[in-house]
């Protein structure tokens, strides 16, 4: 037993670390002669080498890896041509402003190139850099890889920044590759259309991966190198029970599950992240039973559990709000709460009455756990009798909910399913 | 079968350089970018690049600088449009007895092919834009023996050779005023995006006429322009200034006043300077500058048309002409060249697409020669007469490689990115569509949610729980699908996407055909 525990963690330690390693699983997946990785390593490689300006969008859901195979090929790039290549990231989220975006510019080729960067430079003084900067470059026949993240963000307002970069590289005399990665499929139409006449119309789509590329990917994954210092005999026992697992067919119906929903890579490594972390370390081999808890605790369902941890009142609170919504008023309070309470009291007889204010007990535990919450930010003053409300759970949840209650009260499913 | 033969001893050398295409190109780099650092250094030297007849447009009064160029095109263009007829190699080889196919795998060729063909290589002579140049030369010409301020508005679509046919402009002019004795204009070029403010071009132009003085901190750059422009005692004895500015609509502001001062300024008696303005709108100097029109002196307004089918097969031929080998097939540069020009007249996009036709060539033939060296291995001499026949067969771009190239520019991501969403983001854009039919503009994700369930459960899949409902609307929202309205009381949705985009994506699927009957 204690040997194998050392083992089993080493080993769970070694899986863990390859799933947070982007290089790993895009390393094994770009094999193939035609996958987005050699399109692009192509592409900018012959840019390199011809000293020609290009530029490339890489399009694709979140998640689907494409920074991930830009990181692999600027690192592959950097090994080959190891003085020919300098790279400048920016990214849409903090750089969308022109001027912070030419001052980012200017400090990373000051960076790269040991100049020194003074921060009150000016926007003019900045751009003038930048185009000197890719003058220089091109005569010393270095090109400049400019990664672009969040593309979509720098097309907001007029687009200078674009505008500069693509129409320094209608010049003979600068060295330039502009590679724009976004989620956005459209986002060279939100170009202006003279940066779009500028842009090379170049588009690399992410595709998720098939499903057999997916199966090699997990068994590509899973298995443990047999001759690492892992004991020879557990590993291969080890790959031996992947093997059975990957070809079961209820594993396969749960990796389906996992795919209709979001078929990006992302979401399958986190999935085996959860797996992986639920290994027995005991007996130190991954089981199907783990894969299973990984799905349903992967796709929980947090209201659904909020309410069944609610009382019956509560219950009531919420199918009278409910009922409110659908009677389409426009706002309503604790008070209104109250009369549709009374009248479904009054209409059907229930037993469940009760006074004032235990009710308003009910509706602050309700607040607290905020499946209702206020609509207003002000009216602190006001008691929470008055104060508008909206239900944060949607009728479907609430039903699904009620249902599976388990001593809810046949009024309720009544009321809800009208 | 002369062409077959010449072809074979390129193929000799092929078989050599094939192991260094394979490896990369290390040896060979050097060698090129010499040749670019010359061909910059050449550039350098002799701004006007043209080798060919730059005669003094006074001597020849009916043609153009570019006559003699146009003779011989219009021959080449003769020959090229009979021997178009003609399906068989071997006789499209015949017809051009002086060029012989491309050697794709010739890095050398390649490279030249590619720089031929990038936007940035400026042609040494600008085909068919011989009659706007003309009216810009002429205009200028006359104003600067007169001694005259005035200004010109280009105006065009993007990709039309404005900003390009400027620069010849300009160095013709300079030429012409060494050559007919007159004062040689200042020129100042000035692309308006890098202002940060408007203002700052009065500024710029002051430097450039006054490098030396300082500006006093009392007057704008705009009042000391007007105040040397209307007096003669300041003015006369300084040099005729040519201004072109680009993208000219950075300059407008909402008073639209740093566009009007700018034009003003050539209507003052004593101005001297002659304002060239590029843009995009058609009728910029209408709205923007309506002043002027009842002063008469509106600007003089040249339009760059985009290009039509027939100019772009020009210029593309006449980017071809430098090498000595033939690339393209003509049938695929007429299909670039009607595609692009149905689409927008833009050249830098039928550049563009002729450049990622090449590169599926190359493609093509890097798969092709794996296969080959992996099978003629085995069967030795008779494949590999195959082989060479079967190269010379694929070494021209053709139809194909053309078509792909145009698909790939043209066409959206969409239809390609729904075909291989996971099956339950598909039924949520189906649920979607369905409900858009009805008319309405948008609905709420709980609606949504409900549509989606409704299908759902006439297929029996079990549908997926709510947050992960709302996590998919979000990712598709972030691919531009679908737009979900940030979090208001209700989050409202709308379809992005073109309902027949989805329509065409799903319909392979027979589960959503039915579903969107």
């Amino acid at each position: 037993m204690g040997k194998e525990n050392p083992a089993a963690e080493k080993a769970s330690n070694l899986l863990r670390s390859r799933l947070c390693d982007p290089n790993f699983v895009v390393k094994h997946l770009s094999d193939s002669p035609d996958s987005n990785y050699s399109k692009l390593k192509f592409l900018v490689s012959s840019s390199v080498t011809e000293a020609c300006n290009n530029s490339i969008l890489l399009l694709g859901p979140r998640g689907s890896g494409k920074i991930a195979v830009l990181e692999l090929i600027l690192t592959d790039l950097l090994l080959e041509y190891p003085d020919t290549i300098s790279v400048i990231k920016l990214n849409g989220l903090l750089h969308s402003d022109d001027c912070c975006a030419f001052k980012e510019i200017a400090r990373q080729l000051c960076m790269e190139h040991q100049l020194l960067f003074s921060k009150m430079a000016s926007f003019d003084d900045n751009s003038q850099f930048m185009i000197e900067m890719l003058r220089e470059c091109g005569l010393a026949h270095k090109t400049i890889i400019f990664v672009l993240d969040e593309f979509d963000l720098f097309a907001q307002g007029k687009q200078r920044l674009l505008y500069s970069l693509l129409d320094a590289m209608q010049s003979v005399t600068s060295q330039a590759v502009v590679i724009g990665v976004s989620c956005r499929l459209d986002a060279d139409q939100l170009l202006e259309k003279r940066v779009r006449s500028r842009f090379s119309h170049r588009k690399l789509l992410f595709l998720p991966p098939s499903k057999e590329d997916m199966q090699r990917l997990l068994e590509h994954i899973l298995s443990l190198p047999v001759d690492s210092s892992l004991p020879h005999a557990y590993a291969v026992e080890f790959n031996k029970k992947i093997k059975n697992i990957l070809a079961d067919g209820r594993f396969k119906e749960i990796v389906n599950t996992l795919v209709n929903l979001d078929s990006t890579v992302n979401h399958l490594l986190r999935f085996l992240f959860l797996a992986v972390s639920y290994m027995d370390l005991e007996s130190g081999f991954l089981s199907f039973e783990n894969f299973k808890t990984a799905l349903s605790n992967s796709h929980r369902q947090p209201k659904l559990e909020c309410i069944k941890d609610c009382s019956i009142l509560e219950l009531y609170i919420l199918v009278c709000l409910k009922r409110l919504e659908v009677k389409e008023q426009n706002s309503y309070n604790f008070n209104s709460v109250m009369k549709e309470y009374k009248s479904i009291h009054d209409s059907f007889q229930t037993s469940d009455y009760y006074s004032r204010n235990v009710c308003l007990r009910a509706f602050e535990h309700l607040l607290q756990r905020e499946l209702i919450c206020f609509t207003d930010n002000r009216g602190y003053s006001q008691s929470v009798e008055f104060r508008p409300v909206k239900l944060l759970i949607s009728s479907i949840e609430l039903h699904q909910g009620l249902k599976s209650y388990c001593s809810c009260p046949v009024i309720l499913l009544k009321l809800v399913e009208r | 079968m002369p062409a077959i033969a010449s072809h074979n001893s390129i193929m000799a050398v092929k078989s050599e350089n094939a192991g260094e295409v394979a490896r990369s190109n290390g040896g060979s780099t050097p060698q090129k970018r010499r040749l670019r650092s010359d061909a910059a250094a050449v550039e350098n030297m002799s701004p006007i690049s043209t080798p060919m007849k730059l005669k003094p447009p006074r001597r020849c009064v009916n043609s153009s600088p570019n006559s003699g160029a146009n003779g011989i095109e219009m021959e080449i263009n003769e020959k090229l449009m009979s021997a178009r007829k003609s399906p068989v190699k071997k006789k499209l080889c015949d017809s051009f007895k002086s060029k012989p196919n491309w050697n794709p795998q010739d890095v050398e060729q390649m490279s030249a092919v590619r720089e031929a063909l990038h936007v940035s290589t400026a042609p040494s002579t600008i085909v068919c834009r011989e009659d706007e140049q003309k009216k810009v030369l002429e205009f200028c010409k006359k104003n600067l023996e007169e001694e005259k301020a005035g200004s010109l508005y280009v105006c065009g679509c993007p990709g039309t050779g404005k900003s390009l046919s400027m620069e010849k402009v300009k160095h013709y002019l300079v030429d012409w005023a060494k050559e007919a004795g007159l004062q040689q204009p200042e020129v100042f070029s000035i692309n308006c995006t890098s202002l940060t403010n408007t203002s700052e071009i009065f500024s710029k132009i002051l430097l450039k006429l006054q490098p030396r003085k300082k500006l006093n901190g009392s007057t704008s750059p705009l009042q000391h322009l007007q105040n040397l422009y209307s007096q003669k005692l300041h003015s006369s004895g300084m040099k005729m200034m040519l201004i072109i500015a680009d993208e000219l609509d950075y300059l407008i502001t909402r008073d639209r006043a740093v566009l009007h001062d700018l034009f003003m300024l050539t209507t003052f008696p004593f101005s001297r300077f002659i304002l060239i303005g590029i843009a995009n709108a058609i009728d910029l100097a209408d709205r923007f500058l309506p002043r002027l029109q009842s002063m008469n002196c509106k600007p003089l307004v040249v339009t760059f048309r985009a290009y039509s089918k027939d100019q772009i097969i020009r210029i593309l031929q006449e980017r071809l002409m430098e090498l000595s080998y033939i690339v393209f097939q003509p049938q695929a540069l007429e299909l670039c060249a009607r595609k692009v020009a149905a689409a927008s007249g833009d050249m830098r996009k039928a550049l563009s697409v002729c450049r990622s036709a090449i590169e599926i060539l190359e493609a093509e033939m890097r798969e092709s020669v794996s296969k080959m060296n992996s099978a003629s291995a085995e069967q030795g001499l008779f494949d590999q007469q195959a082989a060479s026949a079967f190269e010379f067969f694929n070494s021209q771009v053709r139809v194909d490689h053309m078509a792909v190239a145009l698909s790939n520019t043209f066409k959206s991501p969409v239809v390609d990115t729904i075909k291989s969403l996971p099956q339950h983001q598909q039924i949520l854009l189906c649920s979607a569509v369905k409900f858009f039919r009805g008319g309405k503009k948008d609905m709420t994700v709980g609606e949504l949610n409900k549509s989606y369930m409704n299908i759902c459960k006439t297929s029996l899949i079990p549908p997926v729980g709510t947050l992960e409902f709302f996590s998919m609307c979000r990712v598709l929202h972030d691919q531009g699908v679908l737009k979900v309205g940030r979090d208001d009381k209700l989050k409202r949705v709308t379809l992005k996407a073109d309902e027949s985009d989805i329509t065409f994506a799903l319909q392979g699927v027979r589960f959503f055909r039915n579903c969107l009957q």
